[in-house]
C-alpha cells in the first residue's frame, strides 16, 4: 500500500479553480517529484494534503464551501482520508507523521523567538521532552543538519542566521519527530547553488538514513533528476506525466515535458546547442473541459486534442495527451 | 578637467580598469562617522569587444549589479575607471553624461518593477527618447513601432499597461526600452531569472537575435551558470567582489582552474538522472564571508576545499595560465 494516495485532489479558490483533478502515490521511503512552473497549483497540492489552506475548516469528500475555498478528493496516508480528518487529529499528525519546509525560510520562522525555543516548543509538543532533555535534543538536531556551535545558535534569532542555515533549522524541525513523510516546497528556490547543494545532500542524507518519504516540489527538473524516484510533471493544475525518473529523462512524452527539456540551457551538452522555447505563455485559466490545456502552446496539437478531456492513460509512465501513441 | 580623454590602444568597445565601488557603513546618531566600507567591487578589471558578450556568474551578493551599475554610471565608482570606445566614462560630467547615457542601456531583472505601472507601453517607449530630446511624435512612434517589431511584439500594444502582460511580455519590453536609442552597450541584470523556464528560452533567443540585428554588445549577469554559458562568448566568475576566473565560455565551462569555479560548476544539477548519478560534487563548507571584512590573502579561503597556509597569507596573483584564461588562485593542481 502507497504511503500517500492522491486521488482526484481539486481546489478551487471562490470561482476560480488552482488544482483540477490532480492523482500521484508516495510509497515507503520514496522520494517523489512534483514539478512545474509557476502557477500549475504544486504549492496549493501540498497546502490541501497537510490541510493548512486558508479557513479549510471542514472539507469532506462531498465538497463543501467554506470561506470561499472549495477542496474535493482524497488524499489517503496510511489508508486515511487527510481531507477529512478532524482538526485536532490533523494537526497531531502534521509535524509528527508529515512535516513539512517552505521556499522561504525567514517568513516560516518567527522572527521574535530564539531557534531554541522554537525547536524546543516542537519537542515538548510531539515528544513530551522538556528542558535540558529539550536543549540538549535540540542542539543535537542542529548539529544534524549541519550547523556549526549548535550550542550558541540555539540562543540566537533568526534573522542572525544565513539563508542556508535558516533553511537548515527549518529542515531540523521537521525532521524533529521522525515523520514518514516529509514535503519540501521549493526548499532551495532562493538559496544559491552552492548552498542549495548543500541542503540536497542533507535532504538526500535524511531520506536514506531515517527511511523517510519526501514529497519534492520544485520547477527545475535538474534537482528532480537528481534526487528524486519517481516524478509527476504538472501542468494548469493536472498531471500530464507520471514516471519514474530515468524513464521520464530518457522518454519524456508529453509535448509540455518534451518542450520544457528542450527549451532548458544545458551544461552537459555542446555550447552552441539552440534552444527550442515552448511558444506563448501561460494563461491562469484553466481549462481542461473543452480539450487539452496545453493545446494552444502545443506543436503537436490536432483536432483531437480539443474534443473532449483527455485521460491520464499508462500505469507505470503515464500520459495525458491523446497524441502521445502517434508523436512517438 | 576635460569631459573625454581617450584611451591609449584598444579595439575593446568596453574597457574597464581596476574598477572599485566601496560602500561606507555609518553610525553615531548625531555626528555620523564612517565606520568601515562594504567593498562590493574592489579592483575589477575586464573589457568586452564590440558585438559581444560577456557574462558576469557568481552567487548573491558577490557584487555582480553593483559593477554593472558602475559601468553605467548609475552607481558612482570610488575609484578605477570606465572605457566607452575612447570615451572615459568615469571622467564625464553633468550633461555630457546624459547625453552619453544614451549608449548604453540597462535590463533588469523584475521586468514589472522597472516599468511606471501608470504609463501604457507608447509612453514608456517615448520616454528614454523624450529624455534625449528627440520629441517629434511621429518619430518616436516609428521608433516604436519598428523597436515593438523587432522584440516580437504586435503594435497594437502600444495603447496597453504593464500589468496587461505576462512575465515574458514584460521582459520583451524591457528590452525595447532599453533598445529605443539604439545603445552600443546593454547590461542585462538577471534578464531571465524572474521568467518561467519555459519563457527564459524565449528571451534568451531574442537577445541573440536582436545582437545580430543591432550589433549589440551585452554584459550579462546572471547567477545560473547554464544561461550564462548559452548567451556569453566570454565569462567572469566573481566572488565578493573580485573577478577569480576569466576565459572563453567554451573554455571555462570545460576546464575550469579556480577552486570557485570548479564548485559552482559541480554544484548546478543536470536534467538527467544518469549524468546526476555519476556527477562528482564539490560541497563547499559554510556560507559567503561579508564583503565589509573579506578574508586575508584569497577570499575564497574560508570555503575552498584545497587552502593552505599560504592562501591566508598573501593575495594569490590574476595570472594567464593559458591563452586568453586568467585565474587568480595560488595552484595548479588539486587532488
Ligand atoms: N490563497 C489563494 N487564493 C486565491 N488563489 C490562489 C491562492 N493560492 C494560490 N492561488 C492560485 O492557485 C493557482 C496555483 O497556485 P500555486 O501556489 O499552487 O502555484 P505553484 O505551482 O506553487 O506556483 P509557484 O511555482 O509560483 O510557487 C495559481 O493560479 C494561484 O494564483
Ligand atoms: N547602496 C548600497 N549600500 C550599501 N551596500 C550595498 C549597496 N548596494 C549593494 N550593497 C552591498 O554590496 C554587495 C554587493 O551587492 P550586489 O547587489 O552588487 O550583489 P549581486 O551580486 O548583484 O547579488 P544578487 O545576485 O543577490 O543580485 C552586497 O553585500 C550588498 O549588500
Ligand atoms: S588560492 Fe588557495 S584558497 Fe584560494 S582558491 Fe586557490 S587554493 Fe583555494
Ligand atoms: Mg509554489
Ligand atoms: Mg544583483
Amino acid at each position: 500500500m502507497a504511503l500517500l494516495e492522491v486521488e482526484d485532489l481539486r481546489v478551487a479558490f471562490g470561482g476560480s479553480t488552482a488544482v483540477d483533478g490532480v492523482d500521484f502515490q508516495v510509497d515507503e521511503g520514496q522520494v517523489v517529484g512534483l514539478v512545474g512552473e509557476s502557477g500549475c497549483g504544486k504549492s496549493v497540492t501540498s497546502l490541501a494534503i497537510m490541510g493548512l489552506l486558508p479557513r479549510q475548516s471542514k472539507v469532506t469528500a462531498r465538497k463543501r464551501h467554506r470561506g470561499g475555498v472549495t477542496v474535493s478528493g482524497r488524499a489517503r496516508f496510511e489508508g486515511k482520508d487527510l481531507l477529512t480528518l478532524p482538526r485536532n487529529e490533523m494537526r497531531k499528525r502534521r509535524g509528527q507523521e508529515l512535516a513539512m519546509v517552505f521556499q522561504d525560510p525567514l517568513s516560516s520562522l518567527n522572527p521574535v523567538v530564539r531557534i531554541g525555543v522554537q525547536i524546543t516548543e516542537v519537542l515538548e509538543r510531539h515528544r513530551g521532552l522538556r528542558g535540558e532533555a529539550a536543549r540538549k535534543e535540540a542542539a543535537h538536531l542542529l548539529d544534524r543538519v549541519g550547523i556549526p556551535d549548535p550550542t550558541r545558535r540555539l540562543t540566537e534569532y533568526p534573522h542572525q542566521l544565513s539563508g542556508g542555515m535558516r533553511q537548515r533549522v527549518l529542515i531540523a524541525i521537521a525532521v524533529a519527530c521522525a515523520p514518514r513523510l516529509l514535503i519540501a516546497d521549493e526548499p532551495t528556490t532562493a538559496l544559491d547553488v552552492t548552498i542549495q547543494a548543500q541542503i540536497l545532500e542533507l535532504l538526500k542524507d535524511l531520506v536514506d538514513s531515517e527511511g523517510t518519504a519526501l514529497l519534492m516540489i520544485t520547477h527545475d527538473l535538474g534537482v528532480v533528476a537528481g534526487l528524486c524516484d519517481e516524478v509527476n510533471v504538472l501542468y494548469s493544475g493536472r498531471v500530464v506525466e507520471s514516471a519514474p525518473a530515468r524513464d521520464l529523462f530518457a522518454r519524456p512524452t508529453h509535448p509540455y515535458t518534451v518542450g520544457l527539456l528542450k527549451s532548458i540551457p544545458r551544461l552537459d551538452l555542446p555550447i552552441h546547442e539552440p534552444l527550442h522555447p515552448i511558444r506563448g505563455s501561460i494563461v491562469d485559466v484553466i481549462r481542461w473541459k473543452d480539450g487539452c490545456a496545453f493545446a494552444p502552446r502545443c506543436d503537436s496539437v490536432t483536432e483531437k486534442c480539443v474534443e473532449g478531456e483527455p485521460a491520464l492513460v499508462g500505469t507505470e509512465h503515464a500520459h495525458r495527451c491523446v497524441m502521445a501513441e502517434e508523436i512517438a | 578637467m576635460s569631459a573625454e580623454t581617450s584611451t591609449p590602444t584598444s579595439t575593446a568597445l568596453l574597457e574597464v580598469e581596476d574598477l572599485e565601488v566601496h560602500f561606507p557603513i555609518r553610525s553615531g546618531v548625531i555626528f555620523e562617522r564612517t565606520i568601515g566600507a562594504v567593498r562590493a567591487v574592489d579592483g575589477v578589471s575586464l573589457s568586452i569587444g564590440a558585438g559581444q558578450t560577456y557574462g558576469l556568474v557568481g552567487e548573491s551578493g558577490c557584487g555582480k549589479t553593483t559593477l554593472g551599475r558602475a559601468v553605467l554610471r548609475l552607481e558612482e565608482p570610488t575609484g578605477g575607471s570606465v572605457h566607452l570606445g575612447d570615451t572615459d566614462v568615469t571622467a564625464l560630467r553633468s550633461e555630457n553624461l546624459r547625453r552619453f547615457r544614451s549608449r548604453m542601456q540597462m535590463v533588469f531583472q523584475d521586468p514589472l518593477g522597472s516599468l511606471n505601472p501608470r504609463h501604457n507601453v507608447e509612453m514608456l517607449l517615448a520616454e528614454p527618447l523624450r529624455v534625449h530630446r528627440i520629441n517629434d511624435r511621429a518619430e518616436q512612434r516609428r521608433l516604436a513601432e519598428e523597436t515593438l517589431d523587432a522584440v516580437g511584439l504586435p503594435t497594437s500594444v502600444l495603447e496597453r499597461y504593464p500589468h496587461e502582460f505576462s512575465g515574458g511580455q514584460r521582459q520583451r519590453l524591457g528590452i525595447a526600452r532599453a533598445l529605443m536609442l539604439r545603445p552600443d552597450l546593454i547590461v542585462c541584470d538577471e534578464p531571465v531569472s524572474a521568467l518561467d523556464v519555459s519563457i527564459q528560452a524565449q528571451v534568451m533567443n531574442l537577445l541573440d537575435e536582436l545582437q545580430g540585428e543591432f550589433g549589440l554588445t551585452y554584459m550579462v549577469i546572471a547567477h545560473d551558470l547554464a544561461v550564462v554559458r548559452h548567451l556569453s562568448d566570454r565569462v567572469g566568475v566573481m566572488y565578493l567582489g573580485k573577478i577569480v576566473e576569466e576565459a572563453d565560455s567554451e573554455e571555462i565551462y570545460e576546464n575550469p582552474r579556480h577552486p570557485y569555479t570548479k564548485a559552482l560548476l559541480s554544484a548546478v544539477p543536470q536534467p538527467d538522472p544518469e549524468v546526476e548519478a555519476s556527477r562528482e560534487r564539490i560541497i563547499l563548507k559554510g556560507d559567503l564571508p561579508s564583503p565589509a571584512n573579506p578574508p586575508s590573502g584569497c577570499r575564497f579561503r574560508t570555503r575552498c576545499p584545497w587552502a593552505q597556509d599560504i592562501c591566508a597569507e598573501e593575495t594569490p596573483v590574476w595570472r594567464e595560465v593559458a591563452e586568453g584564461h586568467k585565474v587568480a588562485c595560488h595552484f595548479d593542481r588539486f587532488d
